[in-house]
């Protein structure tokens, strides 16, 4: 749950997006801009954070009333291995590190639902975090070490499944489903597509963040639609966004089936006025742009 | 003793008013004390400041066996001493025990020698015996087993007496034996310690109850199932029992079921005994809460611009004004942007509540325009409403009645959409 360090929203001095070059960072970069913030946006060519300048060429960039929104992770199509770990751990130690030298004046990690294992069942900001793979673990001690480093308030923003224009990744869900729908004529699910998943808008992630920095909040906050969809349901409602048939086809279920859902109630407390985009909506969305 | 005991209430909160009145109709000569000189002033003119139902009209019937004071002195009149003030809460559910502690040290002050006292608060266990040496007189815990807006009934008919003593093999002092027989209920003395828990095992047992129908009454509004339906099935089973507590809610308020759970996981923390389960009726207990909040999002938040929303009831329960840890005030709390007017037979409306608060004249006026009306606290008055008026008068069509105060079928020929806890909304 989120503490507003200011009750009405406030224009922040400046924003600070590390990671700007990433699925999120784009899309945060260009709602910011639009909105007339003044943004900063450090992707890796500007800032290597497994540099060894990389403290240094921070601490020099930020200012003491900079809200900072730290995005930069490899993330999980890029390896669940050790090194990936490592390089991610790198990450995290360096902003901490510079977090540590200088003052910003409001901190966002954005971390992940990973640090939830499936079992949790229904999720909310009470569930119990838990590393289960090297991603999660990655993301848990970022927020410890960042949570301990910062002298100013720190937002930890734990985002679900993601989908929109953008979205470079593959992963299984609304992106990978659209591409084959529109390559193959055909949606591959794994087993019958049993699974329940929450799938957040990019743009509804974003605004979210943007509140999250305007309130200057402190606290934890799942960004979640609190709306779960089994990927047989999500598969046909992708291919209800093409004029001619998709074939959807189930395979020998490989592993055990797992659900997951999220008890929004935080979000409509945090800010009661949010209303999210509506599954179908965001995926006609997406096939608008992808048809442009 | 020849004559009948004088009996003494110390702290007047619900609790104290309570369990006065009801020793003053069992034919006790009964004293009121509190150090407030106001209250004391206003209860001596029979103008009580909870609202019970009966309770007046009790008070009425036997006032000339029942005075109020603020005068301490006038406690060395009484051979049984109830130290009786609500023991307030803070929001994780720990007590304040600070009043308690007070009224406490001034009845052994004032108290004779040879008087009773018996603690009747909520305490922790341990309490009572750690107070044992602070007097002369003979110590002793008694359960309480109120229940807001029916507490008339439990204070003159008791189940049992659950009495806390130091030495329970020991008859109980003749004075304060005699009282209790007055009631005619079984009388079963024990430790103090066992007394301290007796109380908190209720409470468990009952959370235990309310958390498991609203697990499933979720549950049967996902799967096409009506809850209303199966709980016939389980009062049957005698194993559960006729009056068991099993209509769902919107998770556990009051303070007083919150307390206990508190103290049990703080027990159970500190001497490293498994309270997970207890945890899990805490954590069920929040989320019920939200119910109506999740709905509205859902139904009308998240489409309507500019909303309007209806809430009547403010109360955490029927009968009763007391508001602590009412969904209804966490549910206004969680629409600040939003305009909502609302209405409830007996609490008033605080500004402090919501910035944008709107109080009707009566629950039908509170419906006009609005897009949607919430039925937060279960009022009898509510339940004979009529879903055609209402329809008339909202803008929208959506009800959102936890309690089921309307009946489903009439909502539906009315044209609204009528959600309740425990039924699938599609049936």
């Amino acid at each position: 749950m989120l503490t507003h360090r200011h009750a009405e929203p406030q224009q922040p001095s400046r924003v600070v997006v590390l990671g700007s070059n990433g699925f999120i960072g784009r899309e945060l970069v260009a709602y910011l801009r639009e909105k007339g913030t003044s943004t900063l946006a450090l992707s890796r060519k500007e800032v290597d954070l497994a540099a060894d300048d990389a403290v240094d060429r921070l601490t020099f960039l930020l200012r003491p009333d900079d809200t900072l929104v730290f995005l930069a992770a490899l993330t999980p199509d890029k390896g669940r291995g050790i090194a990936p770990l490592l390089a991610n751990e790198r990450m995290g130690a360096a902003v901490a590190e510079a977090l540590e030298r200088s003052s910003v004046g409001h901190l966002v990690y954005v971390s992940s639902d990973a640090v939830y294992p499936f079992r949790a069942g229904l999720i909310s900001e009470d569930s119990c975090a838990e590393s289960t793979d090297l991603y999660s673990a990655m993301h848990l001690s970022r927020e410890i070490m960042l949570k301990q480093a910062a002298k100013a308030p720190v937002a930890v923003l734990r985002p679900t499944l993601i989908y929109g224009v953008g979205d470079t990744h593959n992963s299984y869900g609304p992106n990978r489903f659209r591409r084959a729908a529109h390559k193959d004529k055909r949606i591959t699910l794994f087993g019958k597509g049993e699974e329940t998943r929450d799938h957040i808008f990019i743009g509804d992630v974003v605004a979210l963040i943007d509140r999250v920095i305007a309130h200057r909040s402190t606290g934890l906050l799942n960004l979640a639609t609190g709306y779960s969809i089994a990927y047989a349901d999500l598969a046909k409602m992708v291919a209800a966004l093409f004029s001619e048939p998709i074939e959807i086809a189930c395979t020998p279920r490989q592993n055990q089936i797992t659900y997951r859902s999220f008890d929004v109630t935080a979000i409509h407390r945090s800010f009661p006025e949010f209303k999210f985009k509506l599954l179908e909506q965001g995926l006609a969305t997406v096939q608008q742009h992808a048809k442009a | 003793m020849s004559t009948l005991p004088r009996i003494g209430y110390v702290g007047m909160t619900h609790l104290g008013i309570c369990s006065a009145v009801a020793a003053a109709s069992k034919g006790f000569a009964t004293l009121g004390f509190t150090p407030e000189d106001d209250l004391a002033a206003a209860l001596q003119t029979g103008r009580l400041p909870v609202v019970e139902p009966d309770l007046d009209a009790l008070l009425r019937v036997h006032r000339e066996r029942i005075g109020f004071s603020s005068d301490p002195v006038r406690l060395a009149e009484c051979d049984v001493i109830y130290v009786a003030p609500d023991v307030p809460t803070n929001d994780d559910g720990s007590s304040d025990l600070s009043v308690l502690d007070e009224l406490l040290l001034l009845t052994f002050a004032h108290a004779r020698n040879d008087s009773i006292i018996v603690i009747l608060s909520q305490v922790p266990p341990g309490y009572t015996r750690a107070r044992c040496s602070g007097g002369r007189q003979s110590l002793f815990y008694q359960v309480e087993t109120l229940i807001f807006g029916r507490a008339v009934e439990r204070a003159t008919r008791s189940e049992r007496f659950i009495i806390g003593c130091s030495e329970p093999t020991q008859p109980l002092p003749t004075a304060f034996a005699r009282y209790l027989a007055a009631f005619e209920c079984p009388i079963l003395p024990m430790r103090f310690e066992s007394a301290e828990l007796a109380k908190i095992a209720i409470n468990c047992c009952l959370v235990a109850t309310v958390s498991t129908a609203n697990t499933l009454a979720e549950l049967c509004e996902s799967i096409g199932a009506d809850w209303s339906e199966i709980v016939p099935a389980l009062r049957l089973d005698q194993r559960i029992g006729q009056h068991a507590y099993l209509s769902p809610g919107l998770g556990i308020a009051g303070g007083n079921l919150e307390r206990d759970l508190a103290t049990v996981v703080q027990l159970g923390d500190a001497n490293g005994t498994d309270v997970g389960v207890v945890r899990a009726w805490q954590a069920n207990s929040r989320y019920r809460r939200d119910w109506v909040l999740r709905m509205l999002h859902a139904r009308v938040l998240a489409m309507t611009e500019e909303p309007q929303l209806a809430i009547l009831g403010l109360a955490y329960k029927e009968n009763t004004q007391s508001t602590k840890n009412s969904p209804a005030l966490s549910l206004l709390q969680a629409l600040s942007p939003f305009k909502v007017v609302v209405y409830d037979p007996v609490v008033t409306p605080q500004s402090a509540w919501h910035p944008h608060l709107t109080s009707a004249a009566n629950a039908i006026d509170a419906c006009d325009g609005a897009d949607a009306l919430a039925i937060m606290t279960p009022w009898p008055q509510f339940k004979s409403l009529q879903p055609s008026q209402i329809a008339r008068r909202l803008r929208g069509k959506l009800v959102i009645d936890p309690f089921r105060c309307l009946e489903p079928a009439a909502c539906a020929a009315a044209g609204l959409e009528h959600h309740v806890l425990g039924r699938d909304f599609a049936l």
